[in-house]
């Protein structure tokens, strides 16, 4: 199943530019948490284990994979739901399964899926445009794991999947009129969902973002401290391991959430230069990717893997300076955390797979 | 073609992506490089006032040393509990903790730190001084439990001052700064000298405050310090003062069981040998912050221990004011020592009766017997002939007018009345029959006790109006360096006859038949003259009786030793001992232990004696009222002759 020649249309390129982010997620989590600590050797399992996953979306061809998606959609479903009733409670959040060596978060792996059922709902649709009863559709395979996540609570997982949706129901030919009339529709949402869909703490975390000065101590004090690391870092950083901001533990989660702003931090401006410069690379090697691909299937799949990772991305850098709400949302291929990064690994597998069997039948 | 349609319209999405991406992209470039490079200097530092504290090294005050050399006042260290509101979250929490642990009443730790509300946070508030052990070990325990994160506690040197309160009121007391006092290198929470040779010399003995600057974690943890700058220790400072006389002075009194004050000079050079005010207060109450009750029984204290009677004291100097007057009827060539007046035990002048203490009167007797015996119709005589301008005069020169000058905060002016004072006070020409009360220090004279150390010491020496100052060196680093003493108030050098007819009258007082013979040393020949202080006149007496107030009369004893080339002179007041004689023995105590300080003999050691003798016949207690009904007695018209 693995022909020889197919090793030549390997992205090489992509896979060494997200093996660097890996690499330099694993230095600062080594930072952050002072050493050869357990963290960092799960985060090293973690993206062996990636890897391996990395290899095997490869080898299969994607579109039997794809041709499997809606079990593998109704599989993580069913993990989810077994999370909301029998799932460990961290935090405050029952989002995981514990296994006892470690921990599963499904709805890490819920994106993957979605993106998969999409792409196959889209790609077999010989119609060549996007109907309502497709974006009926569409909405209904998105809002199952939406909800079902939101209810852990993890809202910001949950938001990921949307721009999933969105981004392969686009590239499949949604009118713009459509789309038009939808962003509307969410502009006029915005306050019903803030005064009925969003608990306490979210609205406070929202007010907070606005002015974080008005709760210096509380919930402003993580995005000032953010804000803090990152200017404090200047163009060549602190050095490595040298960061207050980070070290002395001023800024939580550094290890995860706020991982760039550490990496701001100790590596200055010119480090966030080149961290972005590889994620950029990331991304518009992989649309690249879709634009190449064999099929329209092989394009969406690509695309709607490619959004969440994208989305999630900017977000997390953002908020890495202080200038997004602080959402639980990691940055992908850097954050600590083996679920997602196995997830994330994935994904790429998929998406390299897309681009190598381009020529493929 | 729908296919190619199609794929055309899919890659024109994905551009628009691509870009949007490209653009998100850019947008975050531009956003890092406005935080980090442009506004890169305003977070380097909150990142590092996050991280970074700076905490006063309070500096040893200068070590307070005798005139030999002994230590007096040192530093020793205590724990400081201080709260920093800079990582407080719930100042009350704290609050309510700090004083569960430290059993405190936590409103008064609520008072304690809104006081200091408006200071900056990141400066410690110091709830609890001199914190026990077991405080420091409690609180100590709940930091290490992140209980109380926002709690320090600090090790700080603070004042020692010698047991018994010795001495208390030539050291003072410090305490921290008052908002009038800050400014001028004091900064809010300085503790600073805020009475005696502390407040006088605070400049010197303050040292300055060092500094250390750590590297803490969020939790307040100090992880390192960073650089530190050591407190400079305050100048050593030596003073005049002999411990072991004041030691003995203190003793004295003690032994004598009344209350009073002493000062005791070197009548060469003003030189402050010892000073004395009782009952005193504890200076190491204040050391490390007087807590109110404390204070509040110190200010209400009927017998006012907080005030330096030395040299807040007024009385009236009673005998001891012939002195006066003895001085300015020679000097001012009205009279020769040999000039002999009649007492029959009153005199009469300007149609008043004024008596002597001795009802039988000393008959005829020159200068030299009137200080010898205090007779009273000699010094009103000699009053009356110079009027109260001269008198004034000649006790500015030997001290009695305004203030000495002592190098000690809040010097009350001593008071001679003339007749531009009573026109200046009351509006009112003086009555020269105002003079003969004068003449034997009563009427409107009052005195400190530093400002008659002054004229003993002035008659001691010849006429040399010496300041009195407690300051000997001071060691400004460079090992020490003796301190300029100040100037002479003035040099008024008097008439050999003068000093010979004062000294031997003096003499006499101590060692024939005056009332000073307690403070007769075998060798020494001291000189003295006793004197009393009404506290109340007999009138104002019977007035007065049952309403609690202590009316006794005050006693003096001035003196110096030896007779001829005085080298310690001074006073000792006797606070309603009624008799000025009581004092003598005090004198004596200090003078033995000066000659035998000397001479290196073993000091005189006080006995305590087992039974008060009985009281003797005091010339200077017995009435010498003016007034009425006095002048209506049989003897009224038994006026002696005062040419």
């Amino acid at each position: 199943m693995f022909e020889r020649r197919l090793y030549h249309h390997v992205d090489w390129g992509l896979l060494i530019a997200v093996l660097l982010l890996c690499a330099m997620g694993l230095a600062q989590i080594y930072s952050a948490t002072g050493g050869w600590t357990t963290t960092l050797q799960t985060q090293l399992y973690g993206i062996l284990l990636g890897l391996v996953a990395l290899v095997v979306c490869l080898s299969v061809d994607y579109r039997s994979v794809a041709d499997k998606s809606h079990f593998i959609y109704i599989g993580v479903g069913g993990l989810l739901v077994y999370v909301l009733f029998f799932g460990a409670v961290r935090g405050g959040a029952r989002r995981w399964i514990d296994l006892g060596i470690f921990n599963i978060q499904p709805s890490e792996f819920a994106k993957v899926a979605l993106a998969l059922v999409l792409a196959k709902f889209f790609g077999e649709s010989r119609r060549g445009s996007v109907t309502r009863v497709d974006l009926a559709v569409a909405a209904a395979l998105t809002a199952v794991p939406l909800v079902v996540i939101a209810q852990q609570p993890d809202l910001g997982t949950a938001a990921t999947l949307l721009p999933v949706a969105f981004a392969v129901v686009y590239v499949a030919g949604m009118p713009v009129r459509l789309l038009g009339a939808l962003t509307l529709l969410g502009l006029l949402a915005v306050p019903i969902v803030w005064q009925f869909a969003l608990q306490d703490y979210q609205r406070e975390r929202i007010a907070t973002f606005m002015d974080p000065a008005q709760d210096a101590r509380g919930a402003g004090y993580q995005q000032i401290q953010a804000r803090i690391t990152v200017g404090s870092g200047g163009l060549w950083g602190k050095g490595f391991r040298e960061g207050t901001q980070g070290q002395l533990r001023f800024l939580p989660v550094a290890h995860n959430d706020f991982i760039f702003s550490v990496l701001a931090e100790e590596q200055g401006f010119a480090g966030v230069i080149v961290a972005l410069g590889l994620y950029l690379f990331v991304i518009l090697r992989s649309v690249e990717s879709a634009r190449l691909a064999k099929d329209r299937l092989g394009a969406y799949l690509v695309v709607g893997v490619l959004a969440s990772f994208a989305f999630q991305v900017i977000y997390n850098v953002t908020m890495s300076a202080g200038l997004a709400p602080v959402k639980g949302l990691t940055l992908p291929l850097m954050s600590y955390g083996g679920s997602s990064m196995v997830a994330t690994l994935a994904g790429f597998g998929l998406m390299l797979n897309v681009r190598m069997r381009r020529f493929t039948n | 073609m729908a296919l190619t349609e199609d794929r055309r319209r899919m890659a024109m999405r994905l551009m628009v992506l691509q870009a949007s991406v490209v653009v998100a992209f850019a947008a975050l470039a531009v956003s890092f490089w406005f935080l980090q490079i442009v506004q890169h200097t305003q977070y380097e530092e909150m990142a590092e006032n996050n991280h970074q504290r700076t905490l006063a090294l309070r500096a040893p005050r200068g070590v307070l040393f005798d005139r030999n050399g002994r230590v007096l006042v040192e530093n020793r260290h205590s724990f400081n509990v201080s709260i920093v509101r800079e990582h407080t979250k719930d100042l009350d929490r704290t609050i309510r903790l700090l004083a569960g642990v430290g059993g405190l009443d936590a409103d008064v730790v609520r008072q304690i730190v809104a006081r200091h509300r408006h200071e900056p946070t990141y400066r410690p508030i110091v709830v609890i001084e001199d914190a026990s052990l077991s405080q420091v070990a409690a609180i100590m325990a709940r930091r290490l439990d992140f209980e109380l994160p926002d709690v320090v506690v600090e090790q700080v040197p603070t004042r020692q001052y010698p047991i018994d309160a010795l001495a208390a009121h030539v050291f003072g007391y410090v305490g921290e700064a008052s908002e009038t006092q800050i400014g001028n290198g004091i900064r809010s929470g300085s503790i600073i000298g805020q009475s005696g040779v502390e407040r006088v010399y605070n400049d010197l003995l303050m040292g300055e405050d060092g500094a250390r600057r750590v590297v803490v974690n969020s939790v307040g943890r100090e992880i390192r310090t960073e650089a530190e700058v050591p407190p400079k220790e305050g100048r050593r400072v030596q003073l005049t003062i002999d411990y072991d006389l004041q030691k003995a002075a203190e003793d004295g009194f003690r032994h004598a069981g009344f209350n009073g004050s002493a000062v005791i000079l070197d009548p060469r050079n003003g030189e402050v040998l010892s000073l004395v005010s009782l009952p005193a207060y504890d200076p190491n109450d204040f050391a490390a912050g007087i807590d109110s009750a404390t204070w509040a029984s110190l200010n209400n204290d009927q017998l006012k221990p907080l005030q330096n009677r030395a040299i807040q004291g007024r009385y009236s100097p009673g005998s001891t004011f012939k002195l006066v007057v003895a001085t300015a009827a020679l000097e001012e060539g009205l009279v020769t020592p040999d000039y002999k007046v009649y007492c029959g035990g009153s005199a009469t002048f300007f149609g008043r009766n004024f008596l002597c203490h001795l009802k039988g009167g000393h008959g005829v007797i020159d200068m030299r017997h009137a200080i010898e015996k205090s007779c009273n119709v000699y010094f009103y005589t000699l009053g009356n002939m110079l009027g109260v301008d001269r008198l004034h005069k000649w006790a500015e020169t030997l001290g009695l007018v305004g203030k000495t000058g002592i190098d000690l905060p809040n010097e009350q002016e001593s008071l001679v009345p003339s007749t531009e004072w009573k026109m200046r006070r009351f509006g009112e020409k003086w009555y020269a029959g105002e003079t003969i009360s004068v003449a034997i220090g009563q009427g409107q004279v009052s005195v400190t006790p530093v400002s008659l150390g002054v004229m003993m010491a002035t008659i001691a020496n010849g006429g040399t109006r010496v300041i009195p100052h407690i300051v000997r060196a001071v060691d400004e680093g460079g090992g020490w360096k003796m301190a300029t003493p100040p100037a002479v108030a003035e040099h008024a050098a008097f008439r050999p006859q003068t000093l010979s007819a004062l000294h031997d009258g003096l003499w006499m007082v101590v060692n024939a038949a005056g009332t000073g013979g307690r403070a007769r040393i075998p060798g020494r020949d001291v000189a003295g003259k006793t004197g009393t202080a009404q506290v109340i006149s007999i009138q104002g007496r019977q007035a007065a009786r049952g309403s609690g107030l202590d009316l006794r009369d005050h006693g003096w004893f001035v003196f110096f030793a030896p007779k001829d080339d005085p080298e310690i002179a001074g006073v000792i007041f006797g606070e309603h001992s009624e008799h000025g004689y009581l004092g003598a023995p005090i004198a004596r105590h200090v003078i033995e232990t000066y000659f035998a300080k000397k001479e290196g003999s073993p000091l005189p050691v006080l006995v305590p004696t087992p039974a008060p003798a009985p009281p003797e016949a005091d010339p200077d207690t017995a009435p010498v009222e003016i007034g009425p009904a006095i002048a209506a007695a049989p003897r009224a018209a038994a006026g002696p002759g005062t040419n």
